[in-house]
């Protein structure tokens, strides 16, 4: 190694005197605090945003801001559930719920078909699936919000779900597609010679082993859906139809922004999500393995 | 199979396997599986699509619904005004600037992810969490970090004596393009991370005992590993990161709503505001349809130098 060489003579020279083992451990160590970085860079704006809503209110606005709320307070979350967040809270979580469910199964029974069948023009289509994203979401919502309202879909939860799942469905349709390509054909081809037909061979054997590329995908979904802005924006516009992040909008439109309740809000918003991501990492990590086009 | 699901199935299996023949026949199958989703991306993203692609050749009254024919006239406009161009530099740096930040960090991340820790478990579900958090909350939160009279990141650098005064992040001129870019990152990162990561984790560790065995740098290792099996991922990851981050609207909105001085007045800010502020809907459909024809573009191009020609998969 040449490179290495030539460092020998440096004065980072002892480093090649040390045992292998040891520089082993030492490079370790080093890796390891400077992902203690990166989390400390990941969770401190988490922090705040919780420390935030449990500050009095006079405690947000004096300098120096202290860095932890040493007596915690509830006010603001008080404050927050008298307005039209419960509402707005049961929204979001339907609207997520019918984004992911619609995202999911026609992802799956779509990404199957174009993996499996022999279908003309399957691959161009796979690919112009993508294209779909070169469109600015933001023109899209103008063209939707004329058509919801001829359909009366203007101010309701279907009509949201249903457009929203423009932003969620070719990524995932994709991302299916992918993932039944690694999925062996031959496992469904012996079930359908052992006598099963089409459909048992693809909701018993395919179906189960295409589970983490179905759970990414509904991640993926929810973390679409539940933060959707841009869509609800347009095509929602009667304050009891809307989802939480028009909601936290709101807040902000009062004379002064109100901080504490926005961030209480966000928290109460936020945490449940955390849960999914402990329990579910396993199959995250797994149903995006299969990623090329 | 638990002995009470199996009772079941029997009872209702002569009717569920009809019904399974039925749906295995070839048309009602391929429609079945295909046709679900080919309709729903007709309807929700084609068809919307189309009606913008009309529309950018047309005179639409605000107010009234009557489209009047202008031919190109849109889009002469449009080339011809200064502020578009501006615009689309903006989003040029802005999806440039993102795209860079994302996969070096997503991707380093991911590495530092794919080793052997104490707790493996949580620490993985931490560095998750911020692709979880929505865009607008995110903003907030960096709204109030970063606020010009009270931001916690102002006060923390004041305190370590790194800067003399607060710095507004998001409302001076030089930093705003910097701050938007920083915050957008800290969430789009992670989606590098998830996918370089899961990538990771399907190559066989066998692969790396022998080239260490046989001698290989820890360099060596990465370059002739780890490399060329993320090649297929790290290809579609800034193809979408790519996309995506140009067409960004939400995240740089609420942050600055295009401010100061225009300094982050990306093109979809551009577009929305010839659509909402100035009511001009065949213009700002213009604006979107030349987004679209320069993303084609830029894609086509990136197809044919850069795609990978086989999955290179060394297993």
């Amino acid at each position: 190694m040449s490179i290495a060489s030539s460092w020998e003579d440096g004065p980072l020279g002892f480093w090649y005197e040390l045992p292998y083992q040891t520089q082993k451990k030492i490079k370790n160590v080093l890796l390891n605090v400077l992902l203690a970085i990166v989390l400390v860079l990941i969770l401190f704006p988490i922090y705040w945003m919780i420390a935030t809503s449990l500050f009095h209110s006079n405690d947000l606005f004096t300098l120096p801001m202290p860095l932890f709320p040493s007596d915690p307070t509830f006010v603001e979350y008080r404050a927050v559930l008298e307005t039209e967040v419960v509402q707005w809270y049961t929204n979001t979580v339907l609207v997520s719920a019918g984004i992911v469910l619609l995202t999911t199964t026609a992802a799956t029974l779509g990404g199957y078909g174009l993996a499996r069948l022999d279908i003309p023009y399957k691959k161009t289509f796979a690919r112009v699936i993508l294209f779909g994203y070169m469109f600015p979401p933001i023109l899209l919502s103008i063209p939707m919000f004329i058509f919801w309202r001829q359909l009366g879909l203007i101010n309701s939860l279907p009509g949201i779900i249903l457009a929203q799942t423009a932003t969620t469905l070719p990524f995932s349709l994709w991302l299916m597609w992918q993932f039944f390509q690694t999925v062996p054909y031959s496992l469904e081809e012996s079930a359908m010679v052992g006598g099963s037909s089409r459909f048992r061979a693809f909701v018993d054997v395919a179906l189960p082993m295409a589970k983490p590329g179905m759970i990414a995908v509904a991640i993926f979904s929810f973390a679409i859906a539940w933060g959707a802005y841009t869509i609800p924006s347009i095509l929602l516009t009667d304050s009891s139809k809307w989802v939480l992040t028009l909601g936290l909008a709101s807040f902000t439109e009062a004379e002064s922004v109100l901080w504490g309740q926005i961030m209480a809000a966000s928290t109460l918003f936020v945490l449940p999500t955390f849960f999914f991501m402990y329990y579910l990492q396993k199959y995250i990590l797994e149903g995006f393995r299969a990623g090329r086009i | 199979m638990p002995a009470k699901h199996e009772e079941v199935r029997r009872r209702v299996h002569p009717y569920q396997e009809s019904l399974y023949d039925v749906l295995s026949k070839r048309w009602i199958f391929v429609g079945l599986t295909v046709l679900p989703a080919i309709g729903l991306f007709a309807f929700i993203n084609m068809l919307p699509m189309l009606w913008a692609l009309t529309a950018s050749f047309f005179e639409i009254g605000a107010l009234s619904p009557e489209w009047h024919w202008v031919g190109l006239e849109n889009f002469r406009i449009v080339l011809d005004d200064g502020k578009f161009w501006a615009s689309l530099f903006r989003s040029t740096v802005f999806a440039g600037g993102s795209v860079a930040l994302q996969v070096t960090a997503g991707t380093a991340l991911a590495l530092l992810l794919n080793r052997d820790f104490k707790f493996k478990r949580v620490v993985r579900a931490i560095a998750l969490l911020p692709y979880i958090v929505p865009t607008a909350v995110l903003s907030f939160i960096a709204l109030w970090m970063g606020n010009s009279r009270y931001g916690i990141v102002s006060q923390i650098l004041h305190q370590l004596g790194l800067i003399e005064q607060f710095i507004p992040w998001y409302g001076s001129p030089e930093l705003a393009m910097f701050a938007v870019i920083t915050t957008s990152s800290w969430k789009f990162t992670i989606f590098v991370t998830i996918i370089v990561l899961a990538r990771l984790q399907s190559i066989p560790s066998s692969l790396y005992e022998a080239a260490t065995v046989s001698g290989a740098s820890a360099y060596r290792r990465f370059v002739d590993i780890t490399l060329p099996n993320l090649r297929g991922v790290l290809f579609i990851v800034v193809l979408l990161r790519g996309v995506w981050m140009f067409n960004k609207f939400d995240i740089v909105y609420i942050l600055t709503k295009g401010g100061p001085l225009n300094k982050t007045t990306i093109a979809s800010i551009y577009a929305y505001r010839m659509a909402f502020d100035q009511l001009n809907l065949g213009r700002a459909a213009a604006v979107s349809t030349l987004l679209f024809l320069l993303l084609l573009g830029a894609a086509a191009v990136y197809f044919y130098y850069f795609e990978p020609s086989e999955e290179v998969r060394v297993e």
